[in-house]
């Protein structure tokens, strides 16, 4: 009887930890964009959690068509994240063409307050095109998965994971091995150098937020296949969250995003899952804070990085 | 400089008269109400059920030949966002749109504060929606309720948990809204006096969208019934495809709050089977039908679940200022206690706190719709 | 034929002439000096040539075509590439990643092909790489390709800047004070890698206040003295200058 309660503890333990990774690679996406950003001009951008959710309407949009049109639901899911992505690159672009380069030479709170702006804008934006009641994802794609007593690893969980780690490699291979993303470090290092050694920055800009968006575009997907819908407002709790997880990584730093991520994701499940839900956001912003107190650039922040973008 | 102020003031003054004028000319001819409810943020889709409720209202009122005495019947709707300080300031918007009556809030959050508000006003505020019970016991006189109550609908759902789904064990999660954990704990204490072990009784946040960690604890629990005190539809079909992905076999129960069509729209298979205690709506009464169809008609989209308590709210003070003749509070509040109307929700008429009495019964989601299931007030199944 | 020509040059900053009517040329095969006090505007007059500063009146021309008013990566593509006075390596990237930087303009492949890496991407980088690594080799700085600007000593850093400005294939370079902080022996080997840049084809203009370098590799000397020029000629001419000795000595 004790050897199977011990049992049924290790199994809690197990899951809890699936459901902290599962969480904390959606935090983890999301939170990449913030950082790719501020690495490279410095700017929270407030916005961002909007694209999050821009693709994840955009997703179960294109889901329904495609699958509409007849074609198989993974060729469908596929498509669609690939269209998502590009178009939530591009809505970036435009905002950044917008609301943030004109303000280049300007301060950095006027950017800042364009960003919030930009943020409510984005968010009505969808209210008003996609009304305000949620939007169900097809669950039919998404059902199914592995069960070792009360353990249970769905489909849709290596799903993200895997995802999440694919998109990750190749973001390392783009701003490590190529000269997009060499141009995009040294931009983040000195913006005038940069130029002086012929490097358009303002096109390595528009770049870099065009990635952060299409990652958060994948996010907002996996989200809404995950969870089972979209809504409106779905960008601004995940926002402050992913946030959170890139300063805690250390801002403007690539794998203190993914750290980040991960730890804020697991230290929510685990506040859950040991304490109660209520204090899940709690402990999460302890460690934040905790972390900043004793690191105040973070966990990979500044001193040791060579991974800034 | 002195002649600068005397402009000044002139101008001020002359604006004061102006506008009273224009105030006099207006308010014989028009009957003015607002509506309060969240149009924006998580619990929009229930805050446009509530503001087009009203407006199928005002044009069925229209179309019957209007309030005698007033040329038109004016709607004037403001957001809450469920914040209480959002409502505090919408009432007081409305107040300056110079309303009579409010129709709202939704969240009872919202509507108690806002009522503190308009109260000083003598404004009339009827919730279609707040179902707390301290927003009639608070003794305004000026406040009515068309839907049911919490420390109704708790002991509804727990009666039903113990003489017809024969629960022994149950798992109780909230939203910590005053509404939803308001509720949770009332089931709580229902249940425990009615004998039903509560394993525990946890809380998620407002605008979580993974609720693993809390239900990997239900699963881990295994109780007979899980019930799910959420303060919007949309997120109760998020727990309801989480819990069943994850392989939880309990019996789910919502509330009034999760009791909307988006639960099933979204929730699609996961909803099936689901419990939800809601007032008695007789959807092949007359009445029902004849909302129904002005509803899609003219709003081009089906009901939500307070649409028609809504509905019967602004109808309900429409009809009092007709038979009072002015929109005089005193003189409102005394037609509106004679009131006995059938509305498309139920019969509506309120008692001296201002409700309208509790009709809960308990639907399940059967083949995709809310299928009535257990009558709370004769304990009989349909 | 002359290469680079500044017409009447003139910066103003608010009320303050940096520079006035400043006009040379850098011709073909030329190691060009600009000296002159501190103050005088020779850095200004490298911020003019790459597009950092906007001239307020005049012209500067490359091959023909006017190169003021263009932003500095459109300088840098018609073949101009500077160092500066105070060391500006991208202090967290490799020795070799600095000089590959450095051929953004000289390369083409986008983010797709970059993430696809498609083989054109990977022919592109690998050309991108082995000329790093030539121009690495040719300021003597072979042997610490990979490792990070900041931890490589004082004077390879010198002459890594001078290695990046190479990497972007220029047919003139700027270079910024580049003896600045360098032990004799240094400034020997520096001499040597500027004869060796000239012997490729690159025309040289350079800002230096280390008269040995300066009169030991240049072919003609322009003179600044707050913002305007006070001479122009060979070296023996303007050791000889009254107005020169004038403008070192009277400070």
């Amino acid at each position: 009887m004790r050897g199977s309660e011990h049992w049924i503890h290790m199994e809690f333990f197990i899951q809890q930890l699936i459901n902290g990774i599962t969480l904390g690679g959606v935090y983890a996406l999301i939170a990449l964009g913030y950082t790719m950003v501020y690495g490279i001009i410095q700017l929270i951008n407030f916005a961002h959690g909007e694209f999050f959710a821009a693709g994840g309407y955009m997703g179960v949009i294109l889901i329904s068509w495609l699958a509409s049109q007849g074609l198989h639901p993974y060729a469908c899911l596929a498509l669609a994240l690939a269209l998502s992505m590009g178009y939530c690159a591009l809505l970036a672009m435009a905002v950044e063409r917008l609301a943030y380069k004109p303000l280049r030479e300007a301060s950095r709170l006027a950017v800042l307050l364009s960003a919030l702006g930009m943020s409510i804008f984005l968010q009505n934006g969808l209210m008003l095109t996609q009304g305000v009641y949620d939007k169900g994802y097809p669950t039919e794609i998404t059902s199914g998965g592995f069960e070792w007593g009360l353990v249970s690893v769905s489909y849709m969980q290596i799903f993200i994971v895997g995802l999440t780690a694919t998109l990750l490699v190749g973001l390392n291979i783009l701003v490590f091995k190529t000269r997009i993303g060499r141009a995009m470090r040294a931009t983040s290092q000195d913006k005038v150098m940069s130029a002086l050694v012929g490097i358009n920055s303002n096109r390595i800009i528009s770049i870099t937020f065009a990635i952060g968006a299409g990652l958060a575009a994948a996010a907002g997907i996996m989200v809404g296949l995950y969870y089972g819908s979209v809504n409106y407002s779905m960008g601004f709790v995940p926002g402050i969250k992913a946030f959170a997880a890139a300063v805690l990584g250390g801002i403007g730093n690539i794998t203190g995003a993914l750290i980040g991520g991960l730890i804020i994701g697991m230290v929510e499940i685990f506040a859950a899952g040991y304490i109660s839900g209520e204090y899940k956001d709690v402990f999460a912003f302890i460690i934040l804070i905790g972390v900043l107190y004793f690191r105040p650039s973070g966990i990979m922040g500044e001193n040791i990085d060579d991974t800034r973008v | 400089m002195k002649r600068l102020l005397a402009l000044i003031a002139a101008l001020a003054v002359m604006t004061l008269v102006l506008t009273g004028c224009g105030e006099e000319e207006k308010a014989g001819k028009v009957l003015r109400i607002g509506t309060m409810s969240p149009l924006t943020g998580p619990y929009a889709a229930d805050g446009n059920d509530i503001r087009q409720g009203a407006e199928i209202a005002v044009e069925v009122m229209k179309e019957q030949g209007g309030v005698e005495g007033y040329t038109d019947i004016q709607l004037f709707s403001q957001d809450t966002a469920c914040d209480p300080k959002q409502a505090v300031a919408a009432a007081n918007k409305l107040i300056n749109e110079k309303v009579t009556a409010v129709v709202g809030a939704y969240c009872s959050s919202s509507t108690i504060p806002s009522s503190e508000t308009l109260a000083e006003e003598n404004i009339v505020m009827l919730t279609p929606a707040s179902t707390s019970p301290q927003v009639t016991e608070r003794g305004l006189p000026y406040m009515f309720r068309t839907c049911g109550r919490d420390d109704h609908q708790a002991p509804a759902a727990v009666k039903f948990m113990k003489d017809v789904a024969d629960v022994k064990t149950l798992f109780i999660v909230d939203d910590k809204t005053t509404y939803s954990q308001g509720l949770a704990d009332g089931v709580s204490i229902a249940a425990k006096a009615a004998g039903i072990e509560v394993l525990e009784h946890d809380h998620v946040n407002q605008g979580d969208k993974d609720y693993s960690a809390v239900l990997t604890k239900v699963k881990a629990a295994n109780p007979d019934m899980f019930y799910i005190s959420l303060q919007n539809s949309a997120t109760g079909a998020l727990m309801v495809i989480q819990a069943r992905r994850m392989g939880i076999n309990a019996t789910f129960m919502g509330q009034d709050a999760v009791y909307h069509p988006n639960l099933i729209e979204i929730g699609k298979n996961a909803a099936e089977g689901m419990f939800c205690t809601f007032g008695a709506i007789d959807k092949d009464a007359p009445a029902f039908k004849n909302f129904l169809s002005k509803y899609k008609a003219i709003a081009n989209n089906e009901p939500g679940a307070y649409s028609a308590y809504s509905f019967d709210s602004t109808m309900a003070y429409m009809l009092a200022v007709k038979a009072a003749g002015s929109t005089d509070p005193a003189k409102v509040r005394a037609e509106l206690m004679k009131l006995d109307f059938v509305g498309a929700s139920k019969n509506v008429v309120y008692d001296e706190k201002g409700d309208s009495g509790s009709n809960y019964t308990v639907y399940q989601i059967k083949d995709g719709k809310f299928v009535p299931y257990w009558n709370s007030l004769t304990g009989d199944k349909y | 034929m002359a290469n680079l020509i500044l017409d009447d040059i003139c910066v103003r900053f608010g009320g303050l002439q940096a520079l006035t009517d400043v006009a040379f040329s850098v011709g073909e095969g030329e190691v060009v000096g600009l000296i002159g006090p501190n103050g005088a505007g020779k850095t200004t007059v490298f911020n003019v040539i790459t597009g950092v500063y906007k001239a307020s009146s005049g012209t500067a021309s490359y091959d023909g075509n006017v190169i003021t008013g263009l932003r500095p990566y459109q300088v840098l593509s018609m073949g101009i590439a500077r160092t500066f006075q105070n060391i500006r390596l991208f202090q967290n990237m490799t020795a070799l990643e600095n000089c590959m930087v450095a051929q953004h303009s000289r390369s083409k492949s986008g983010v797709v092909g970059a993430i696809l890496r498609s083989p054109g991407q990977m022919r592109e980088e690998a050309r991108i790489q082995e000329k790093s690594q030539k121009a690495l080799e040719f300021m003597g700085l072979g042997d610490v390709t990979d490792e990070v600007a900041s931890n490589l000593p004082y004077g390879h850093q010198r002459r890594l800047e001078i290695a990046r400005a190479l990497a972007s294939e220029p047919q003139t370079i700027l270079l910024d004070e580049p003896a600045a902080g360098l032990n004799p022996s240094e400034s020997m080997d520096l001499m040597n890698s500027i004869a060796r840049i000239t012997e490729l084809g690159i025309n040289v203009l350079m800002v230096e206040h280390d008269m040995k370098v300066v009169m030991g590799v240049c072919s003609r000397i322009v003179v600044l003295d707050h913002g305007v020029m006070i001479a122009e000629g060979v070296p023996e001419n303007i050791r000889k200058n009254p107005a020169v000795i004038e403008a070192y000595l009277g400070q």
